[in-house]
């Protein structure tokens, strides 16, 4: 009791302070939750763009990815259509721990499912000037047109030329952040193409049935 | 006035002054380095960092300097991390929904406010030692001196870079007909150190010559 009693007496403004202050983030959060959400949509959207130029994005289904150690994650898919309603391609959102902090980026696949038409960083606190230059185009541009399965993280120089469609070469400076943007797409690309493709074929049967009926 | 208004007054305004100069953090205290270093690329993400700085500095003085009778000896840095944090948080969270491309490129450096030392060294040597009045005025002071420092470093390593300031062209550029190569090495890290070296060689010529 008296441990008790000494307890409250040393922190019992620590205990009203973590209480007071952490309110007072809530309350930030829940007024500016809106605002940050309709942000992150409108970069989403002006990124999903820039890779599928001319595309019209729409929400396609919410689906549930298996990740490592048997952790799950929600994916929104969206469908790229063209004015006239013709499919350009496919965009989803993936992340992934990187050097300092969580990767996500915005995934664009063809209207196929046979190739990655590219990818966009979303938000990274990588190292500027190191990390963050998973931004730029030189690692980006190993991804557009590779066929989707699962890629390899090599060091400048250790490539091998037969293998460019599979292998990709980390940036010097930021091979900890390279490897994780492979990672995120080894563990994201092929789960997602497989929903995608059970989504179409589901949708088909529907029509199909439909169309019988 | 009074004599005890006049002394008060002199207070205020030599606590103010005193961030501006005589205990400058990034000139004379050479706290704060690290956004100094990186943020002063260019004049407005220096300038949002200052913003977000005084906000930082003045919540959490005012709040440390409320709670000072309060606190025991052996909590108190934790307790001035917390109260950093939070206001930091919030100054984060506000960025992200109104200025969120200036969010964006001042990336991990406004959290990283919570580590910058001018606030937890401005609640350890003022705000837990004065009371209300003083705490801001010192907050006030400390961030405009935080504020105008980075500016002008951000300023000359942006006209050195560019040949703008704040997008606004000022030397006229080769590419362009007119005479200004621009430095890119001023707007990468070599550029942050050399500027601030030869500022701060600047300021202890100045000093010394006026001592």
């Amino acid at each position: 009791m008296i441990r008790i009693k000494h307890f409250f007496q040393q922190s019992w403004l620590l205990i009203v302070a973590s209480f007071a202050f952490g309110l007072l983030i809530a309350v930030a959060n829940a007024r500016w939750s809106d605002e940050i959400e309709w942000n992150k949509t409108e970069k989403l959207n002006r990124l999903s763009s820039a890779l599928l130029p001319e595309a019209r994005l729409e929400l396609y289904a919410e689906v549930e990815i298996e990740l490592d150690k048997g952790k799950k994650r929600k994916v929104k898919l969206r469908e790229a259509v063209s004015r006239i309603g013709d499919r350009l391609g496919w965009t989803f959102e993936a992340a992934g721990s990187g050097f300092q902090d969580k990767i996500e980026l915005v995934i664009a696949l063809d209207k196929d499912l046979k190739t990655i038409v590219g990818y966009k960083v979303l938000s990274c606190n990588e190292t500027p000037g190191f990390g963050d230059q998973i931004k730029d185009k030189y690692l980006r541009e190993q991804f557009k047109d590779a066929p989707i399965g699962k890629f390899k993280p090599v060091k400048r120089g250790e490539a091998d030329p037969e293998k460019t469609d599979s292998e990709i070469v980390t940036i010097t400076g930021a091979t900890v952040s390279s490897e994780a943007v492979v990672k995120i797409f080894n563990v994201y690309v092929e789960k997602v193409k497989g929903k995608i493709e059970e989504l179409v074929q589901k949708k088909k049967g529907q029509i199909s049935d439909d169309k019988e009926g | 006035m009074t004599k005890k208004g006049e002394t008060k007054v002199a207070l205020y305004k030599e606590t103010l002054l005193a961030g501006l100069w005589r205990e400058n953090p990034v000139f004379r205290l050479l706290l704060g380095m690290c956004p100094t270093l990186a943020v002063t690329a260019a004049v407005k993400p220096a300038f949002t960092m200052g913003c977000c700085v005084i906000f930082v500095l003045i919540c959490s003085n005012i709040v440390v300097s409320l709670m000072r009778n309060f606190l025991k000896p052996h909590l108190r840095i934790l307790m001035f991390t917390l109260t950093i944090a939070t206001f930091v948080t919030i100054a984060d969270l506000y960025l992200k929904a109104f200025v969120p491309d200036m969010s964006e490129t001042l990336g991990p450096y406004v959290p990283l406010i919570i580590v910058n030392c001018i606030i937890i060294c401005r609640a350890e040597a003022c705000a837990s030692k004065n009371g209300l009045a003083v705490s801001i005025i010192d907050a006030v002071g400390m961030g405009i001196g935080f504020t105008l420092t980075l500016c002008l470093l951000a300023g000359v390593r942006e006209l050195l870079a560019t040949g703008a300031v704040c997008e606004i062209a000022i030397l006229p550029l080769l590419k362009e007909d007119g005479w200004f190569v621009p430095w890119a090495a001023m707007s990468m890290p070599v550029g942050a150190f050399i500027t601030l070296g030869l500022m701060l060689g600047l300021v202890n010529l100045i000093s010394r010559s006026r001592s």
